[in-house]
């Protein structure tokens, strides 16, 4: 599995586009500080032009002409110019002038690049008129000036390129701080995801506290998440308590039954008895021992349904049954222990329905059902079996005349192991199991069971289970 | 001896009803908390074996009011709940022993009958008085060099006796402590085992050990000493 970090990808992220922008500023900062380099660079030169034309004076020789005086001006070293009349005559110059220098007559200064001797060179070229002896009376004399004046370029680049670089490194200084940062504040603000991790790992089945930081609860985007873990715990530990409830039920139940059967056998090999004795005390072990195998068989059938799930369904198909055939195969299985309690079975079918369930498991819930009901059932009194069908539903009703069922039981009848009263006599029988298999049958089959005081005397028993067609 | 047990579950009951009588000894048996603690509070039992998962009133507040009503009869809790501190829970409000079940129906005896020696003063489970000596364990009893050779009631009343020597037991005490209401009890059958008893312990050239106090009841002479 790749593992990503939310950090360092957000700052790799963040500073990658820092750079790719300083990238683009540092090209719009080239372009622009290079006109304006250039700008300057032309205006230095038309300077110079203009400083060498004001240089030209009258001469003081005979000739009366125009004479350069550069003496007095500070020219750079690698300058090129040229400085020339309309005749040609040329009154100064110094270095070396490109070939084929144009030399357009007009009064704005023009502008040329050349190369001379291999470096990069912008000349200015400027047209200045001077005229002779302007006090003398027809000795006014004209004279058109043109002035050729270069300079190296690369001096524009070098102040370019410096302006850059200086741009250049703060950007980077800049960069590198903002990743530092960036790194500390992203892991500030994912800390309460730590302390989450941090409470989440306290988790063990044998503690289930979890406080969920305050740190984390102010974060939006760590509030549902916080929600979810909080509601998924409090399921969790409601299914491990009803687990932990029920191991602790089962093994109280157990280990009583086991009790019986070994204090039968031990109280019989307690000294030496007559034949009758024996078989007496060995009929009673086996009535001991046959209940314990109920117990166990009992926990063997919820844990079964408990584990069956829809997948082993679609796999072997859904079972039905009749739930008549079922309902009538119950009665007919406790026929003898109502005739013991002297209660009567009053049937009443009205339905052919058939249900979803195993026909061995319908048969069970009938006659778990009817068990409680007879248990429940004084002598002479009888229970009401009514099953019907509507609107697709099949409805079993199990009423008995009974000392009915206290409203503060109602909720935990379904319960494993409940037995009203929290430690009620097991002598009422059973194994406090029937009722707990009822609910997980009706349940898998998508229907429900549910139990009431009738509107006369005794428990009602209610369940109701979709109908197959 | 009479021991008191309250259980709930009738089968379980029944054995160790049945074991502690086979072992010498008188049972009640009571059926919910209620009565148990009812009958608790009688103070005529040398032990009570007390279940803790009882309808009516649970083992826990039934042990609770025995105690709060200033009754030292011992008590052995019978547990099916695992885990120490019900355990230690139990010891502290005044349990003197426990069982947890299932179990081994000879070590509840055992154990039942040195909660019984204990809460009478005596550790081991061979008494002696002069040169009487009686084993519960075996429940047999020799005189000097005779083993003497006893009915069940006989043993039970001079086992009672050498409990308490030299204090006057009244008949009534007797009947108390060695019956259950199974039997049908009548100072008579007393006055009738213990004149048994007497002409039993008459060895050749012995004291008479058992004194008769007219009106009160009997007292058994010599000092204890225990083996």
């Amino acid at each position: 599995m790749r593992s990503v970090s939310i950090t360092s990808r957000l700052t790799l992220t963040v500073v990658v586009l820092e750079i790719l922008s300083a990238i683009a500023l540092v090209g719009a900062i080239t372009v622009h500080e290079r006109h304006l380099e250039l700008k300057a660079f032309d205006a230095t030169l038309r300077g110079s032009a203009d400083s060498i034309m004001g240089a030209i004076q009258d001469g003081e020789n005979d000739e009366r002409d125009l004479v350069l005086e550069t003496r007095g001006m500070q020219l750079p070293k690698d300058v090129v110019f040229r400085v020339e009349d309309e005749r040609g005559r040329v009154f100064g110059s110094a270095g070396s002038l490109p070939p084929g220098m144009a030399e357009p007559i007009t009064n704005a200064s023009t502008f040329q690049n050349a190369q001379v001797s291999g470096r990069n060179y912008r000349f200015v070229v400027r047209h200045g008129v001077r005229i002779l002896d302007p006090n003398e009376a027809g000795g006014r004399v004209r004279r058109t000036i043109t002035i050729i004046y270069g300079a190296p370029v690369d001096r524009v680049w070098h102040e370019v390129f410096e302006a850059i670089r200086f741009f250049a490194i703060a950007t980077a200084i800049l960069i590198g701080i903002t990743a530092l940062l960036l790194v500390w504040l992203v892991r500030r603000c994912l800390s309460p995801l730590y302390q989450l991790a941090l409470q989440a790992e306290r988790i063990t089945p044998k503690t289930w506290q979890f406080e969920s930081p305050t740190s984390a609860m102010e974060i939006m985007e760590l509030r549902p998440l916080v929600r979810a873990l909080e509601a998924a715990l409090a399921r969790l530990q409601r299914s491990f308590e009803q687990q932990r409830r029920f191991t602790s039920d089962a093994a109280h139940e157990l280990k009583t039954d086991v009790a019986i059967v070994k204090s039968s056998l031990q109280l019989l090999s307690m000294r030496k008895r007559t034949v009758e004795e024996y078989s007496r005390g060995l009929a009673l072990g086996l009535d001991d021992f046959a209940r314990l195998e109920m117990t166990v068989q009992k926990m063997l059938s919820l844990a079964r349904l408990e584990q069956l799930n829809e997948i082993d369904d679609r796999e072997n198909g859904r079972p039905t049954c009749s739930l008549p055939e079922a309902v009538e195969e119950a009665v007919h299985q406790s026929r003898s222990f109502a005739d013991l309690k002297e209660v009567t079975i009053a049937l009443q079918i009205r339905s052919t329905a058939k249900v979803p369930i195993d026909r061995h498991d319908a048969i069970l819930l009938c006659s778990n059902v009817l068990l409680n009901a007879l248990q429940h059932s004084p002598p002479g009194s009888s229970v009401h079996i009514e099953m019907n069908a509507t609107e697709g539903k099949a409805k079993l009703t199990v009423r008995d005349e009974g000392e009915g069922i206290r409203n503060e039981d109602r909720p935990y009848v379904f319960e494993p192991f409940y037995r009203g009263d929290p430690s009620r006599s097991r002598k009422s029988g059973g194994t406090g199991l029937g009722l707990s298999i009822c609910k997980s049958i009706c349940e898998r089959a998508g229907g429900f069971i549910e139990i009431s005081n009738g509107a006369a005397a005794g428990a009602l028993v209610t369940i109701v289970l979709p109908e197959e067609r | 001896m009479r021991v008191l047990l309250i259980e709930d579950e009738e089968r379980l009951a029944e054995n160790i009803v049945g074991a502690l009588r086979e072992s010498g000894l008188a049972v009640d048996r009571a059926a919910d908390g209620e009565t148990g603690s009812y009958l608790a509070e009688q103070d005529v039992y040398d032990a009570i074996v007390l279940d803790l998962m009882l309808p009516g009133k649970t083992g826990q507040s039934v042990l609770r009011d025995l105690r709060r009503k200033r009754l030292h009869t011992p008590v052995l809790v019978l547990t099916a709940q695992e885990g120490k501190e019900s355990t230690v829970e139990l010891l502290n409000s005044g349990a003197d022993d426990y069982v947890s079940k299932p179990f081994d129906l000879g070590e509840l005896l055992a154990r039942i009958k040195a909660l019984i020696r204990r809460a009478k003063g005596v550790s081991t489970p061979v008494l002696k008085v002069s040169d009487v000596e009686l084993n519960t364990v075996l429940q047999t009893v020799r005189r000097g060099r005779y083993s003497l050779n006893l009915s069940p009631t006989e043993y039970r009343i001079l086992e009672y006796l050498i409990h308490r020597p030299s204090a006057c037991v009244s008949k009534r005490e007797l009947l108390e402590h060695l019956y259950d209401f199974d039997w049908d009890h009548h100072s008579n059958v007393i006055e009738a085992h213990v004149s048994n008893l007497r002409r039993k312990l008459n060895t050749e050239g012995s004291e008479p050990l058992i004194e008769t106090l007219r009106h009160r009841g009997y007292r058994l002479c010599g000092e204890r000493n225990v083996v």
